[in-house]
């Protein structure tokens, strides 16, 4: 039989939605607007990893794009007007479903680094954090010298010589953004191509070769430096074979995303192969009454037009389901 | 008790934000030190941080005791305000 949530003094809510990226902050914003008692728990930033890009073009409805910082602001201020509380805490765990969700009856159990909390659904929008290459220096010369975070560490390498590693979107991205401080940038693209889009390919080419030397085949195997600083990437030609070095003062890394589903360890949320979760069209996972949205769930294509649309699909099917609930239990 | 409060920013960083937020919703006031306008104190806040990155919010106390956090980390900066 299902725990008595009265018992302890867990606070109760009709959603709780983890993460507070554009895909749970869109989906308060419906919520909230229904009236359904909705609590966000985010453990870094709100605006999830919009808020820590520079500039985001393709978002519609800001025909000259905008400032990452000023959209999660503005997201943040919308679902706040309807009551979204964001509390600033970790979940470290969801207890959901350990024993099967009838075991549990009524409620969700979500552990946090702020205690226990119930709720009769859960939105779980946990986007991805940046992988690690796990090469000798990088974690040694982490935040001197090492970065994952262009706006928030660039500033520091006005006038010097930085490398940049990863051939995808963000790298791209990034680099060109690294162009307003440093002298030179030299990109070390493992792979004989870059998956960054066209699009970002075609402005690279256009805007910034003479900032940026885009080195393809070229792998990173080393981080070095002396008395706290980073002097040098050592790295090689996959072509040649050959050992190849670049000076730096510092190395910005982009190299690809890991979902935050590590706390889903233990539940019955079923993953695929690279640790995205899995949905049914409605947006539920494989415990009833907790949802995904964003990067996080499995089939997403990553974009923030794509993560506020899923969460306001998952809105929609929140609400049905607490109807649903509602029913069952009589509340 | 709390004296002053300094933080080290920049334009683009959504981390500094959230520390202004969260001192603004407490009611404390604070001096910023933007270093994409005065470039010449990164070197303080390197200094005072011992990295390469903002936020860097120093709380100076009654005594002129100086506490630092590095980056939004509430489980220092709240008792770094109490
Ligand atoms: C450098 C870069 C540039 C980009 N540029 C663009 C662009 O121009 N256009 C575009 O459309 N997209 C862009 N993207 C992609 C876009 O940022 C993401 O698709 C979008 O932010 C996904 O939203 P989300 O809400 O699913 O996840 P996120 O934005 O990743 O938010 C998830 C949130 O959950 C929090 N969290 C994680 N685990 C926990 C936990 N256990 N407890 C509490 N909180 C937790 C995280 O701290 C985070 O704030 C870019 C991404 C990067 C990295």
């Amino acid at each position: 039989m299902a725990d008595d949530p009265t018992r302890t003094s867990a606070p109760i809510h009709d959603v709780v939605m983890i993460g507070a990226g554009p895909a749970a902050l869109s989906a308060a914003i419906y919520t909230t607007r229904e009236d359904i008692d909705t609590v966000l728990y985010e453990r870094g930033v709100v605006g999830g990893l919009a808020a820590v890009t520079d500039w985001i073009d393709n978002y519609p409805g800001f025909p000259q794009g905008i400032s990452g910082l000023e959209y999660a602001d503005k997201l943040r201020e919308q679902a706040e007007r309807f009551g979204a509380q964001i509390e600033l805490g970790e979940v470290m765990r969801i207890q959901a479903n350990v024993k099967g969700i009838t075991d549990e009856g009524k409620y969700k159990r979500l552990e946090t680094t702020d205690g226990e909390v119930l709720a009769k659904a859960v939105l779980i929008a946990t986007g991805s954090d940046y992988k690690k290459i796990g090469v000798p220096g990088e974690q040694e010369f982490y935040a001197h010298g090492v970065h994952y975070c262009a706006t928030c560490d660039g500033a520091f390498y006005r006038d010097k010589r930085l490398v940049v590693v990863g051939g995808g979107n963000s790298a791209v991205q990034e680099a060109m953004f690294l162009t307003k401080f440093a002298t030179h940038i030299d990109l070390l693209v493992r792979s004989d191509h870059m998956r960054a889009s066209e699009i970002l390919q075609q402005e690279l080419k256009e805007k910034h070769v003479d900032k940026i030397t885009v080195h393809f085949n070229t792998t990173t195997d080393e981080i070095v430096g002396a008395d706290g600083k980073v002097q040098k990437v050592i790295g090689a030609n996959k072509t040649t074979g050959e050992k190849v070095e670049f000076e730096t003062d510092g190395v910005f890394i982009f190299v690809g995303l890991k979902p935050n589903t590590e706390f889903l360890a233990g539940t019955d949320i079923e993953l695929d192969e690279i640790g995205l979760i899995k949905a049914k069209d409605n947006l539920e996972t494989s415990v009833p009454g907790v949802f995904v949205a964003g990067d996080v769930r499995s089939g997403a294509t990553m974009q923030i037009a794509s993560a506020t649309g899923d969460g306001a699909t998952a809105a929609l099917y929140i609400r049905e389901y607490l109807d649903g609930h509602s029913r069952q239990f009589g509340e | 008790m709390v004296k002053s409060i300094t933080i080290f920013t920049t334009n683009t960083c959504a981390y500094c934000a959230m520390v202004k937020k969260w001192l603004d919703k407490k009611g404390l006031g604070y001096e910023v030190v933007n270093l994409d306008e005065k470039p010449e104190r990164q070197a303080e806040a390197l200094a005072l941080s011992g990295a390469l990155t903002v936020p860097v919010t120093v709380v100076t106390k009654h005594d002129d005791s100086k506490e630092v956090v590095v980056g939004f980390n509430l489980a220092k900066l709240a008792p770094a305000v109490a």
